[in-house]
């Protein structure tokens, strides 16, 4: 059996007040599958990314990601598995402000291993930002912040990508260059988590992962073929919720 | 990287950075300024208060002990003893030689003056005291009793004197009068000068150059007795208790009891230096002196404490909400993999090149605001402290420290996808 990307079991995430963010979700997500999250505002989205990092953890459930259990991992050690797997794409680009556009790819290599300022250029390159590597983050507009922090999450060349309204601030153009960059991504062979209101982004995708209130309330594939209406909630069963889709 | 993240995270954030350098600058500055004040207020005071004369008295040893016994002296009369004046430069060479800010010996005889007797005190006046390896030590009469007031001139060769006002006015004597000295031993003519004010019995008196009473009482080389005013601290519980019984010191309390200028531990070198002598404490004085500089030490200590909490509660304050405002970026770099460590390691070096520039600019304007506030108060220029130019940084950078731990230390414990998003 193919080792899954990302396996969650009975994933519960609850604040006080008796909130839950996420509600007894199951999903298995293979190597290589790029997976849109959708749901309105408020449906567990981000919540959910947070959890699959590692910056968030479940008040219930397993959490499995590249066949590491979080919920074994203590807050460095998450951080030390965030570096070595995972790449984080932001809504809010979460540049440092001080630092130019390859000094902030080159601080996500300094904290994975050795600082290479040559390979953070080829990596700006990649997202045609080379001419603007030497530029601060409030000298680029939306989308090259946005670039800038693609690049920085695919310089440690991450086995999963996990990105959170990756076109969310962008205009057309840029949201069109960022999609160019996930498609080649996926055909790369990366497996792709992208939590998305954009139906243009989530078409994309191989699978679309439906919230609503923190639960899995829908699957399918993006030409609808595949389309399978869930029941969802702590109580159904793993094996009905979870649904494989294997990457093409 | 890490220095690098350092230096742009100075360069380019360089306003808010020198917010945080010029709070640790500002609040340092008064602190150090108090202390250098501190430092100096104590010896400036102690000079100050030279104008309530000597607080040492120097005797002959056997003069000193004043044993009656049925109503005799034990010391004979006609067996009076002095002190050789050519013993009194080893005041300078004691291991308290400079807290010896003045010193006049005195010697007192009976002179016979438009046919009455008088007093005829011998003293310096504006005396060189010539030392070995060193300038000329000029003291006499002006420097130890600053209450003297001349009206007129200071006498400054051995054929000139001053009379005392009381006597001037009977005897109707004044600046420019001779008058003609006789001892059973000898007579001399001198010039009267100035009319000496002193508050005491030299107002009856008339008041000579030491040489000349010297020769007229027959008596070349000795003086009777040495007035010193000398720099002191206050005497502590230590003093008073060697005061009491020197024996119930230990070792390590003689030790500490030697190497502090206290009245008794001064006046002790110097009886050890001259031949012959007892030193005595004028306990009027010293008292008076120990009260008001305790009183002042404490005040400025006091002070200082104060400031010195203001100043930390304010760089703190400055600190902890640029640490703050920072929480995204804690946040962003543990999701990129940093650990806690090394985001506290960042932070913290951050605060240490903060605390350490504010406090070398506290440690050059604080003493120059503590040298301004010495010379409005006292009219008097300070020197720099060597000791506060170590402090100032090592307090900026304690206090910068001490201001960033608490907010980096609970930012990186809270959790980093909250802080991500803002809330």
């Amino acid at each position: 059996m193919n080792q899954s990307a990302v396996l969650l079991e009975y994933v519960t995430r609850a604040y006080p007040g008796g909130v839950r963010a996420v509600d007894g979700v199951n999903l298995k997500i293979a190597l290589g599958e790029w997976v849109a999250l959708m749901g309105p505002s408020g449906s567990g989205k981000t919540t959910l990314l947070n959890l699959l990092d590692g910056l968030d953890r479940p008040t219930d459930g397993c959490v499995h990601v590249m066949g590491q259990n979080l919920l074994q991992l203590d807050v460095d050690e998450a951080a030390t598995f965030r570096r070595e797997n995972v790449g984080l794409i932001f809504q809010q680009f979460h540049l440092v402000s001080y630092l130019t556009a390859v000094e902030n790819v080159m601080l996500a290599q300094y904290y994975h291993s050795m600082v290479d300022k040559q390979e953070a250029l080829l990596a700006l390159e990649r997202v045609q930002l080379a001419d603007r590597a030497h530029h601060l983050p409030s000298q680029l507009s939306g989308g090259e912040q946005q670039r800038v922090c693609i690049a920085r999450a695919l310089i440690n060349d991450p086995k999963i990508i996990l990105a959170d309204e990756p076109t969310g601030n962008l205009d057309e153009d840029n949201a069109d260059r960022v999609v160019k960059i996930f498609q080649r991504l996926h055909r790369e062979g990366r497996t792709l988590v992208i939590a998305t209101h954009d139906p243009d982004l989530g078409r994309l995708a191989q699978r679309i992962v439906c919230l609503r209130h923190g639960q899995i309330v829908e699957e399918c594939s993006p030409d609808g073929s595949d389309a399978a209406p869930r029941a969802t909630g702590a109580g159904a069963s793993h094996d009905r919720d979870v649904m494989h889709v294997t990457a093409s | 990287m890490f220095f690098r993240m350092l230096i742009e995270s100075f360069v380019r954030r360089r306003s808010r950075k020198l917010l945080a350098v010029a709070a640790v600058w500002i609040g340092l500055s008064l602190v150090i300024g108090l202390l250098a004040l501190g430092l100096d207020v104590g010896d400036k005071l102690n000079r100050e208060m030279r104008s309530f004369g000597a607080n040492i008295q120097l005797q002959p040893a056997e003069a000193a002990v004043d044993v009656r016994v049925g109503g005799y002296e034990l010391v004979a009369p006609g067996r009076t003893v002095y002190l050789d004046e050519a013993d009194l430069p080893r005041l300078k060479q004691i291991f308290w030689r400079n807290n010896i800010l003045a010193f006049a010996p005195r010697l007192t005889t009976q002179a016979r003056l438009a046919g009455r007797s008088v007093p005829l005190v011998g003293t310096w006046f504006n005396h060189h005291v010539l030392l070995e390896d060193a300038d000329p030590f000029v003291t006499g009469a002006a420097e130890v009793f600053p209450y003297w007031q001349a009206r007129g001139a200071w006498p400054m060769n051995p054929e000139s004197c001053l009379v005392g006002a009381a006597l001037a006015q009977e005897l109707d004597l004044g600046p420019g009068d001779r008058v003609e000295l006789t001892t059973d031993q000898r007579s001399t003519s001198v010039r009267i000068v100035g009319v000496l004010t002193s508050g005491k019995d030299e107002d009856e008196a008339i008041v000579a150059p030491l040489s000349v009473v010297q020769r007229l009482a027959g008596l070349p080389g000795k003086v009777a007795e040495v007035q010193i005013s000398a720099l002191t601290t206050p005497e502590n519980k230590l003093a008073e208790r060697y005061g009491r019984d020197p024996q119930s010191l230990t070792p390590a309390e003689y030790e500490r009891w030697v190497c502090t200028p206290y009245p008794g531990s001064v006046a002790a070198d110097i009886q050890n230096a001259v031949p012959g002598s007892s030193a005595r404490v004028v306990r009027r004085v010293a008292e008076t002196q120990g009260a008001v500089l305790g009183r002042i030490d404490g005040l400025m200590l006091l002070l200082g404490i104060f400031v010195l909490i203001a100043s930390t509660l304010s760089i703190m304050g400055v600190l902890s909400s640029a640490v703050l405002e920072r929480r995204g970026e804690v946040a962003l770099l543990q999701a990129v993999g940093a650990h806690r460590a090394d985001v506290l390691r960042l932070f913290l070096t951050e605060a240490v090149a903060i605390g350490l520039a504010g406090g070398v600019l506290a440690a050059l304007t604080g003493q120059v605001l503590g040298g301004w506030l010495l010379r409005v108060i006292f009219d008097s220029a300070s020197e720099p402290h060597g000791v506060l130019l170590i402090l100032a940084p090592l307090l900026g950078l304690l206090i910068a420290v001490a201001a960033s731990v608490p907010p980096v230390w609970r930012t990186v414990h809270q959790q980093a996808a909250r802080l991500l998003r803002g809330v």
